[in-house]
């Protein structure tokens, strides 16, 4: 399969600048006694592609379906470019939503699944087939209109499903967990496309997933839910690089977690206690809580010579395995297991079993953290 | 407790793996021999019986004598006109039965469900007479009606069409609302968000979705219904009047009264070979239909 067939453009038809901000305020969504969602305030500017990620239960998907007006809040307000729409029916919310597995209606074409929107707004055929047309264009199916969904690919449909979601300029794109049921490679094509559309069209995107590689690739904020709250949000490089938690760092990639206490908060550093591993100077970006943990992520490890400065500690290798592009160490360090990862190419002959080992890390690639589990 | 349970439940994705290979199927030699008692149960007690009511139509111009009969063509025209009238009936009241199951919460359901099935348990002319009990003249019905002054004498209610009607409706009921009740549970809710979310109403989901997607249902429902309704026996005879006789009445009359069993059985093969062109013709029009929607 080729590259992106995306070609992002303005939107056809109104050339009205897509504004397209969502906030939500306070929301919260309880089923009895049970709190789904808790008091999320949330905003998306207009133009930024903003994730929910989190596990399944953790309210992503509810907060999405409140935002289309699927589910209705039990407390708070939810705003779209300003304006409250918390009894507005869904189809005056005016926002394209892309479903898992798509919801293409099964007994239309893909032209007449993205004719849809325009038919119930009444446009005249002629130019809502136009319309259509240049929607299905933009996502490469141009051809492909006459086709019925179970007769086109699971990338295909999703296209369409894209398509359809965008043919009514809505003020913003909702997308939940549109690429679950694409295979590894297609999913990372689709992302790429989806990412490529956005910024052509210059719309804002709530975007709800599981997969942490996908909020990474895809997002310019990235919003970590859990248990119905939000416990961290950011770009992704800050959220993957500074988790304020052992969980968000767990869940966010793999990473060595090394209880310690701390000695010496100055704001920006700290100087952590981690036993057996001794002093650390780590980053701190003031996580508070009862138990504290530092995080250095596998890649962030390195073998040292003892003579190098910085933080670092004797290690005894347990094992290594290579995963292609890199290879993975295990090792012990003061009573820790440790992961360390580097590129299969720095890593020919270095290690020889009966070498003493040195491991050691650069102050600001290791993150001071709140324990919580 | 967990809130894992509080994410919609997702289907399963498209490209969930194939289930593994089915074991080798083994051959057996006597495979048949399972099917014989079930071969032998049609052979004698419907086959031969049937070959016998073909056979025995053909003796004494059965045919020309029964067609030239005033009264079996108006039957003949009686069991189409009410057959047609009751299936209409019956799908439609289905349907709204049916859609009312479909979005009723998981209590109202299963009370609604036994309240559809009632019918299946009760013996025919139990539910007939009770109909006939209501529509009687000095029934409640006809009580209601000149109790709010909308009428000052008895509405004749029974013995006629309408009644028939009502009856077999009431009979019919439960194999029209199943039917169509399994085509919409097997419409993914998710399609009608999608069609909310693009700016439909709910009149509009209904129109562009729910009902297309349910049409196999309804189909299967009119077949069925209607093929039943052409035997209804009981029913015109306690709620109908003279002129409501539908072509079992006549087969009975021929059997019984004129104890002619050669015109009783061209009339029931008459019957069977009008009812199989119609849902021959029936079928054929769906399927170019579904041809039509799938292109």
């Amino acid at each position: 399969m080729t590259a992106s067939v995306i070609s992002a453009g303005p939107i056809p038809g109104t050339g009205r600048a897509a504004q397209g901000a969502i906030e939500l305020r306070q929301v919260s969504k309880h089923y009895g006694d049970v709190v789904a969602v808790d008091e999320l305030d949330l905003t998306v500017q207009p133009g930024e592609f903003v994730t929910l990620l989190g596990p399944s239960g953790s309210g992503k998907t509810t907060t999405m379906m409140m935002v289309a007006g699927f589910e209705e809040h039990t407390a708070g307000a939810i705003l779209i470019d300003g304006k409250p729409v918390d009894t507005l029916p869904p189809r005056d919310r005016n926002l394209g939503v892309v479903f898992q597995n798509y919801a293409l209606f099964p007994h239309m074409s893909a032209l007449e699944n993205v004719e849809f929107a325009l038919r119930m707004r009444k446009v005249p055929r002629a130019e809502r087939r136009q319309r259509a047309e240049e929607a299905l264009d933009r996502v490469g199916l141009g051809k492909m209109g006459g086709r019925k969904p179970r007769q086109l690919s699971g990338g295909q449909q999703q296209r369409v499903a894209l398509a359809r979601a965008l043919v009514f300029n809505p003020a913003a794109l909702l997308l939940d967990e549109p690429m679950a049921a694409l295979d590894k490679r297609l999913r990372e094509q689709m992302q790429e496309e989806i990412k490529t559309l956005q910024k052509g069209l210059g719309i804002s995107v709530l975007f709800v997933t599981h997969d942490q590689d996908e909020a990474m690739a895809m997002s310019d904020r990235i919003v970590v839910m859990r248990d119905g709250k939000i416990v961290q949000s950011g770009p992704p490089e800050e959220v993957y690089n500074h988790p304020m938690t052992d969980w968000v760092a767990s869940f966010l990639g793999d990473t060595n977690l090394i209880p310690g206490t701390i000695v010496e908060r100055n704001g920006e550093e700290a100087v952590v206690d981690l036993g057996g591993l001794g002093m650390a100077k780590v980053r701190d970006r003031g996580a508070s809580g009862e138990n504290y943990a530092v995080s250095i992520r596998p890649e962030h490890l390195k073998f040292r010579t003892r003579a190098t400065a910085g933080n670092g500690c004797a290690a005894t290798l347990v094992s290594s395995t290579n995963l292609g592009a890199t290879v993975r160490h295990r090792l012990t360090a003061g009573g820790h297991d440790l992961q360390l990862r580097e590129l299969s190419s720095d890593s020919a002959a270095r290690i020889r079993p009966d070498e003493e080992l040195w491991v050691g890390w650069d102050a600001d690639k290791a993150q001071l953290l709140v324990l919580e589990s | 407790m967990s809130n894992a349970t509080l994410e919609r439940p997702r289907p399963r994705g498209r490209g969930a793996p194939a289930s593994a290979e089915a074991p080798p199927r083994r051959r057996r030699s006597g495979w048949w021999l399972l099917l014989a008692p079930i071969l032998a149960f049609d052979v004698v007690l419907f086959l031969t019986p049937l070959g016998k009511l073909v056979g025995a139509s053909f003796a004494d111009n059965a045919y020309q004598r029964v067609l030239e009969d005033p009264l079996v063509m108006r039957a003949l025209v009686n069991t189409l006109t009410i057959s047609l009238a009751s299936t209409i009936v019956t799908v439609v009241l289905g349907y709204i039965i049916a859609m009312v199951l479909w979005r009723a919460g998981n209590v109202t359901r299963v009370i609604l469900f036994a309240v559809v099935l009632l019918p299946f348990w009760t013996g025919i002319l139990v539910k007939n007479f009770a109909w006939a009990v209501l529509l009687q003249d000095n029934g409640i019905v006809n009580a209601f009606l000149q109790g709010i002054g909308l009428t000052g004498a008895p509405v004749p209610l029974l013995h006629n069409r309408f009644a028939v009607i009502v009856g077999m409706v009431h009979c019919l009921l439960p194999y029209a609302v199943f039917p169509i009740f399994s085509s919409l549970t097997s419409i993914d809710d998710r399609l009608g968000l999608a069609a909310r979310s693009l700016g439909a109403r709910e009149g509009s989901v209904f129109r562009t979705i729910t009902l297309p997607l349910s049409m196999p249902g309804i189909s299967a429902a009119g077949l069925l219904v209607f093929i039943i309704s052409t035997g209804f026996f009981i029913t015109p005879v306690v709620m109908g009047g003279p002129g409501d006789m539908m072509i079992a009445n006549q087969i009975d009359y021929y059997a019984r009264q004129l104890t002619d069993f050669s015109g009783a059985a061209a009339l029931a093969v008459i019957l069977t070979v009008m009812v199989s062109i119609l849902v021959a013709v029936y079928q054929r029009v769906l399927k170019a239909g579904g041809q039509h929607e799938n292109n």
